[in-house]
């Protein structure tokens, strides 16, 4: 009976071994990412790991077909690796504490600060030094800066910069006879006026698409900041975004609702009936991502659209816009040969392909020589927007802080807009009940983070 | 030759029998632990823990703070109030429709079959696909409401009606009557077709009237299936989220925003699943109270004597 026990055990065990691919060869080519031969004491790389955080069918199929033409150039491979978003942080903090990350990942900046702690991306500095005036001053002035403030070194390559315009219903101009150039600097008044002017509810036109539900606080902030330098708090964590400057800058901006420039029923609207009633023709402006012109191309003919830069701000002529690479390029700690990594991040970032890229994901190429591209140049679809990211006055606004807001994101924040939308509170009351909030919570940071440095707005001047 | 069963002791067998059913039922139980029980288990456990997805390194209980949370959101009251209208005139809605649609049927006519199949037909949709009907047949510009509204002349430009309070919750409300009324109308019709004539012919012989006949046959006789019917919907009424996140999220500014539907925002969208566990645990609770208030009342156990 014992023996037969001490058997069964034994079989268990062995099988849960080969099930889990237990033992050291399994183990040694879980870890080394990178085939190689030894010749003559130089280690020749043959393959690398790329790991995508917000994976689609799209991404993969440009991923892989972009594989094939570095291996074909190259001769390495690169194996497509890819977790959801969702589960993407947990997934890299599990391969980098078993030290098992690939070679190459995408990479959300706002991991940075644990990851480069933690030594899971290496500094970009020895690559990036010679080459740095291929890419356009906001990647350099505004992304790798913040960088190499915060974390002492440049550690991504972005793989496209997400930069906001106020798309226009240019037959709508033409009609009312408004002349707009995107090339020329307008304000929030400017923008304000515009709304005013295409709105007539008998012809079903409205001025703008507004946001009111998530994310409606979004756009607000950012007019906001351009009452405060771009910042959310002061070199001391306290809040400025409730100046009476401020208060006056939110009324102002709520009026396009509450003066019937918007539907009505957009007190509820979020990013896709935004966008779709733009489109759609219900609406005659839209604040958003550059990622919304693919859309406006597909649905609109081009006589109908056009982009203007974001206003510039009234008090110190700064265009504030919340400009951000979403998924950059980064090199991992436990690549085995991050020259070889390099090669591919670099590969990606020649223009041609990093043009492929931007077209699939509505982002804008990051390096200067687009600017003759039929796409982003000076008459393409996307030229307000490389305007906007070589213009001297651009500037990236701070964020609502450096603590965790999601659930105001995602509830208060529209929620007190919304009450006072509705005559349910006063303005001041809803904007008090926003600010307290922040307050309290970066109080509360820098309770547990007392060295920590105020986040400031970014300027290219 | 003895059998090798003959050695063991008297009553084994008997034992063994006793066991036999728990045997039968072990992978299903088992299923229900691994499925319904650890998640319920893991929901009340994160009821009294600060536990956000967006900060899952920083999970540590915190006693009553979620509670605390809760029942001081400004919009609580509201929330609750909110729960309490869409829950009770859903419920006496579909109940009071579905059973003028169940004696209705249960009469002989013409084309009843096909009748009954379109009638039943909702029941049939999914919940996301009602949700959109009615988000896109009461939208304030194109909605095909508001045209048949301003062609008659009843109003002479449309109505906001998802992003009014008050009439946003009222459009939840309907959907969720339009949803449910095959639900009553097919149980209370299966009850009303096992009545015997005979108490009816019966009832005849003695001058019984048409009311008089429903208040002391009809209702006596589908009263148990009423009362579970009843309490069946009320607790999935209550517990459902889908057709207020689909028509109009909650907003505006929680005015059609109930409890579960808050819940679910907190967790999916908010990821403080800690609150959204404190929710879910005073739902549990408040429905367990009213599942035993309203058997007691409604005095179940003895539904259907005569």
């Amino acid at each position: 009976m014992k023996r037969k026990l001490i058997i069964t055990l034994l079989t268990m065990a062995l099988v849960a071994m080969a099930v889990t691919g237990c033992g050291k060869k399994g183990a040694s080519s879980d870890n080394s990412s990178n085939e190689s031969s030894d010749t003559s004491g130089k280690e020749e790389v043959k393959s690398l790991r790329f790991l995508d955080v917000v994976p689609s069918e799209t991404r993969q199929t440009y991923y892989e077909g972009i594989f094939e033409k570095f291996q074909e150039e190259t001769g390495i491979e690169v194996t497509y690796e890819s977790v959801p978003w969702d589960d993407a942080a947990n997934k890299i903090t599990v391969l980098g504490s078993s030290g098992q990350l690939p070679d190459v990942m995408t990479t959300w900046s706002g991991w940075l600060g644990q990851y480069t702690v933690a030594g899971w991306v290496v500094p970009l500095d020895e690559y990036v030094t010679d080459i740095r005036g291929e890419y356009t001053d906001a990647v350099n002035n505004l992304l790798w800066k913040s960088e190499e403030e915060r974390y002492g070194h440049v550690y991504t390559i972005p793989d496209g910069l997400m930069v906001k315009g106020v798309f226009v219903r240019k037959d709508w101009c033409e009609e009312a006879g408004i002349k707009l150039d995107p090339t020329q600097d307008w304000t929030y008044d400017d923008y304000f006026d515009l709304v005013a002017k295409l709105t007539d509810v008998s012809e079903k036109h409205y001025g703008t698409s507004y946001r009111g539900a998530r994310g409606a606080l979004d756009p607000l902030l950012v007019y906001m900041q351009g009452y405060t330098g771009g910042n959310t708090y002061d070199q001391q964590g306290k809040i400025l975004i409730n100046s009476e400057d401020c208060l006056n800058a939110f009324i102002k901006w709520t009026d396009v609702y509450k003066n019937g420039y918007a539907p009505e029923d957009s007190i509820n609207w979020g990013f896709t009936e935004m966008v779709d009633n733009f489109t759609g023709g219900l609406t005659g402006t839209l604040i958003n991502d550059s990622e919304v012109a693919a859309t406006c191309q597909k649905n609109m003919s081009d006589d109908q659209w056009m982009v203007m830069p974001m206003p510039k701000s009234t008090v110190d002529g700064k265009i504030y816009n919340t400009i951000n690479a979403p998924y950059s390029y980064s090199i991992s700690g436990d690549s085995k040969s991050p020259d070889v990594a390099w090669k591919l991040v670099e590969f990606l970032s020649r223009s041609e392909n990093s043009i492929e890229y931007c077209k699939l994901t509505g982002e804008i190429p990051i390096k200067k020589d687009v600017e003759n591209d039929e796409t982003y140049g000076l008459n393409g679809p996307y030229a307000t927007f490389v305007q906007q990211l070589n213009d001297p006055d651009l500037a990236v606004p701070t964020t609502y802080g450096p603590f965790d807001y999601t659930d105001l994101h995602q509830g208060m924040f529209h929620e007190e807009i919304q009450k006072y939308l509705l005559g349910k509170e006063e303005a001041g009351t809803a904007l008090t009940n926003i600010t307290d909030e922040l307050q309290s919570r970066m109080n509360d940071y820098m309770t547990k983070n007392p060295d920590a440095t105020i986040e400031t707005a970014l300027k290219l001047q | 030759m003895k059998k090798k069963w003959d050695k063991r002791k008297p009553g084994h067998h008997a034992e063994k029998s006793k066991m036999e059913p728990y045997f039968y039922i072990l992978p299903v139980v088992l299923l229900l632990i691994l499925t319904f029980g650890y998640p319920l288990l893991k929901s009340i456990i994160m009821a009294f823990q600060n536990y956000k997805l967006s900060n899952i390194n920083d999970v540590y209980f915190n006693n009553f703070a979620n509670f605390k949370k809760m029942f001081g959101d400004s919009d609580f009251l509201l929330l609750l109030k909110n729960s309490l209208i869409y829950v009770v005139i859903s419920v006496t809605g579909q109940f009071v429709l579905g059973l003028i649609l169940a004696l209705t049927l249960k009469q002989k006519f013409r084309g009843r079959g096909l009748y009954q199949a379109i009638v039943f037909l909702p029941w049939a949709f999914s919940t996301f696909v009602v949700g959109l009907l009615f988000r896109w047949s009461f939208n304030g510009e194109y909605g095909v409401v508001n045209d048949l509204l301003i062609r008659a002349g009843i109003v002479d430009k449309g109505i906001a009606w998802l992003g009014t309070p008050g009439l946003s919750l009222v459009i939840i409300i309907l959907a969720m009557i339009w949803l449910g009324i095959p639900f009553f109308g097919i149980m209370i019709l299966a009850a009303l077709q096992s009545i015997p004539e005979e108490v009816y012919e019966a009832a005849d012989m003695d001058g019984c009237g048409l009311i008089n006949k429903f208040f002391n046959i009809t209702l006596p006789f589908i009263k148990p299936t009423v009362i579970i019917t009843i309490l069946l919907r009320t607790i999935w009424i209550f517990n459902s989220f889908d057709l207020v996140v689909i028509v109009t999220g909650g907003g505006p500014a929680n005015y059609s925003q109930t409890l579960p539907s808050f819940m679910y925002t907190k967790a999916f969208s908010g990821y403080d699943f800690g609150l959204a566990g404190a929710l879910g645990l005073m739902l549990m609770v408040i429905l367990s109270i009213y599942a035993m208030v309203f058997l007691k009342i409604s005095n179940y156990d003895k539904a259907g004597d005569f």
